[in-house]
């Protein structure tokens, strides 16, 4: 394997796996009663 | 704490911003003590008010509030202070009633609850000189007639003015004991005031006045009952009961209060305050023309078509600059890395080629979050809000629906969080069902990259506008009967009333109108940074891979007479047919082909799913990887107004026809998008069973709505 295709694995495995974290992220902060969107809001709002 | 000579003590209350304080200091000079109350942090202010005529007072300065029925720590310290609940304080003797002599409606809601506590009161209209000139004539005498006979003084606590009339009327007022008029409660009201009064003084063996079951019976917090000590378990049934009795009577328990008191205002008020060519005259006028039945709606629609076409004509010239910023960049990044096509294609087709068609929509952003502040902090905005609330009405909707419908067109997210404050189970569900029509500011960028590659190249820069406006309806013309259906025929919710207050025109302060722009601006290039880069190179991977030599050879050899370049971009394009993404475009393709949209667009509606902007990036990667790295973005745009179907009954069409660009445009209008907002939503309705109905829902409509508008438009074009 030459060094193109790692540092481009790399780059991809990078950005899924940040994206899944994300997801993660959103799907904890729902479960808390924040909010969980893409919006750039703060709210935490408990029910 | 005791008071000077005559040992009487007199509240000073009003609105917050009312001037209070600074009255407080006029009237109490230097001989002021501070302390707190007990149990809360929440300062007691204190001084000595000379009457005249060697008659003195304590005046306390409560803390300002809207309302009797507030919860928060001060606002309690007041009805507290005032009902005499406080240790160590006793009952004012009088009440000294500051307001907003530019708001009287508004201010002197908390009057007509004051004089529910039956102690003398002076009412001082303050701001006198603001109400001057904005062209405010007030009837002191008549008001002060309509009142019960309280002394009425207008003044101007900054500057002094009507200070001595202030403390004569405090005089007359201890000595005379007038109290404000009451509110005449209707009937049935009265009979179930009555009724909680008299469970609660026989619940708590005391005499609960009628102040305190107005509390009792219109407040949704316990905090009056726990006061008075009167137990869950014995309240719980009576209150529903009268809450009943109010709701046989045409009244929402929860705003039958305001309900009542304003409509006693305004009969008050009938004749007291007249405009004059003040800036509240002008105001009155704009608005009966902005407000007009027909022609309120009408200039609304010309605003917006206004706002949208000035968008584009000012956004024009940076994103030509940002482009070609993009361009130099590509053109910087791609020939240093010709040795690493891969990486190359990485960086130049997928990161710059993808992130940069996104960040050429920052300037209609930026532009976009300007005109709204400007609308927003000149008073339009509550306006619109008025206008809309006529539809939303007759739809069936909650009035507090309207505030998260208006805030869906920014994010649905925070709207659907906002739904928490309707109290209706049934008209919140109702509401967080129909708040994904609107259209966010997602889906801007979408319409922006569609008008502008296509409808204003070919039928002008008028119909962007146009078309713009219209794709910011389509949600709303179906949010409208899917809402009249859910809440009358599916959850039946009962209507509820919703008091809005029109701000006065003003002109916007710039540094407020820009600080939110920036913000926004921020928000959207964070995204370009950190989800859109993201998906970005997962979306160019998927593209990209696998690459198989073999397919360059099998285009070399079906194409032997063909140029250099031209035989580079029919490989680029059949190395992207044959990628991950391709295979998968194509295979989901025929479940879109009566949308018109082909296996590139199907991608892109597919890939939007985490956030609707990822089409135009989605759009930018697999149009650039097909074109090769060299292609600046007057050739991707040229790439997508060339693409011709391949094959099939439409060979040789284009696959950006208007049918199409209208088609994809509606579909991402109706379409159950972005994942966050199916999640909140499911969130918020307490199970998947709501938000799983509401994508199937959304997105069968989308679809069929989509494939009608792409199949009528072909065949008329």
């Amino acid at each position: 394997m030459n060094l193109e295709a790692v540092v481009v694995g790399a780059v991809v495995g990078v950005a899924v796996g940040w994206l899944v974290r994300r997801w993660l992220a959103a799907a904890r902060r729902r479960k808390e009663g924040g909010c969980a969107g893409g919006c750039g809001c703060a709210t935490k709002l408990k029910k | 704490m005791s008071a000077p000579d005559t040992g009487l003590l007199v509240a000073l209350v009003g609105n917050p911003n009312t001037g209070k304080s600074t009255l407080f200091n006029a009237l109490t000079g230097l001989r002021q003590r501070v302390g707190n109350y007990p149990g809360v942090t929440v300062a007691r202010k204190s001084g000595t008010c000379d009457l005249g005529e060697g008659q003195k007072v304590e005046l306390v300065d409560l803390p300002g509030l809207y309302s009797l029925s507030a919860a928060s720590p001060d606002e309690q310290v007041v009805t507290d202070a005032l009902a005499g609940n406080i240790a160590g304080d006793r009952r004012p003797d009088a009440v000294l009633l500051v307001v907003d002599a530019t708001n009287l409606l508004r201010n002197l809601f908390l009057a007509s609850q004051v004089a529910e506590l039956g102690l003398p009161v002076v009412l001082v209209l303050n701001q006198a000189d603001v109400a001057k000139e904005q062209g405010l004539r007030i009837d002191t005498d008549l008001l002060s007639r309509r009142l019960g006979g309280v002394p009425v003084v207008l003044t101007s606590a900054w500057k002094g003015e009507g200070v001595a009339e202030i403390r004569r009327a405090l005089a007359r007022a201890l000595a005379e004991k007038t109290q404000l008029a009451r509110v005449a409660w209707p009937a049935e009201i009265a009979r179930a005031l009555g009724d909680v009064a008299a469970a609660a003084s026989a619940g708590t063996d005391r005499a609960v006045s009628a102040a305190d079951a107005q509390r009792l019976l219109f407040d949704a917090t316990p905090s009056t009952a726990e006061r008075l000590g009167w137990s869950a378990a014995a309240r719980d049934k009576v209150l529903r009961s009268a809450r009943d009795r109010v709701r046989n009577a045409g009244y929402n328990p929860m705003a039958a209060e305001p309900l009542v008191h304003y409509a006693h205002l305004r009969a008050l008020l009938d004749g007291v305050v007249a405009e004059g060519l003040g800036k509240a005259g002008r105001t009155a006028a704009v608005d009966r023309l902005l407000l007009h039945r027909v022609l309120g709606p009408v200039l609304f629609v010309g605003i917006m078509l206004g706002f949208f076409a000035s968008v584009f004509w000012l956004a024009k010239f940076p994103m030509g600059w940002i482009q070609s910023g993009v361009d130099a960049l590509k053109l910087f990044v791609a020939p240093p890395l010709e040795p690493y096509p891969m990486l190359q294609s990485l960086l130049a087709d997928g990161i710059v080629g993808g992130v940069g068609a996104f960040l050429t929509f920052l300037p209609q952003i930026l532009i976009l979050f300007l005109f709204l502040g400007v609308l927003e902090d000149s008073g339009y905005m509550a306006r619109a809000a008025f206008i809309m609330d006529r539809l939303f009405s007759w739809c069936g909707l909650n009035g507090k629906s309207f505030v998260p419908m208006l805030s869906g067109f920014a994010c649905a997210i925070p709207s659907l969080l906002s739904t928490r404050t309707i109290e209706d189970p049934k008209a919140r569900l109702a509401t967080a069902f129909v708040v994904p029509f609107m259209s966010c500011s997602a889906r801007f960028p979408v319409y922006a990259l569609m008008c502008g590659a296509f409808i204003g190249p070919l039928y002008g820069a008028g119909w962007e506008s146009v078309v713009m406006v219209a794709m910011h309806c389509v949600g709303l013309l179906f949010a409208v009967p899917t809402a009249f259906v859910l809440t009358r025929l599916v959850l039946k919710v009962k209507p509820q009333p919703f008091v809005l207050e029109l701000p006065r025109y003003q002109l916007p302060k710039p540094r407020d109108v820009l600080w939110r722009m920036w913000q926004n601006a921020a928000e959207f290039v964070s995204k370009a940074g950190t989800v859109i880069f993201a998906i970005t190179i997962v979306v160019w991977a998927l593209s990209y891979f696998p690459r198989d030599a073999a397919v360059a050879e099998r285009v070399r050899a079906a194409s032997p007479t063909l140029s250099a370049d031209a035989l580079r971009a029919r490989i680029q394009a059949a190395y992207v047919e044959q990628s991950y993404m391709g295979r998968f475009g194509k295979a989901v393709q025929p479940a879109f082909d009566p949308l018109g949209f082909d296996w590139k667009i199907t991608v892109g509606v597919l890939a939007s799913f985490p956030a609707r902007e990822v089409i135009v990036s989605t759009l930018g990667v697999t149009y650039s990887v097909g074109e090769g790295a060299e292609a600046d973005s007057q050739a991707l745009r040229k790439a997508m107004q060339d693409a011709r179907w391949p094959e099939g009954p439409r060979a040789g069409s284009p696959i950006f026809s208007l049918a199409a660009v209208l088609a994809l445009m509606v579909f991402f209008a109706l379409c159950s998008q972005c994942g966050p907002t199916v999640a909140t939503l499911a969130q918020e309705t307490g199970g998947w069973r709501w938000a799983a109905l509401s994508f199937g829902y959304m997105t069968l409509l989308a679809w069929a709505v989509a494939a009608l508008v792409y199949q009528v438009v072909s065949r008329l074009a």
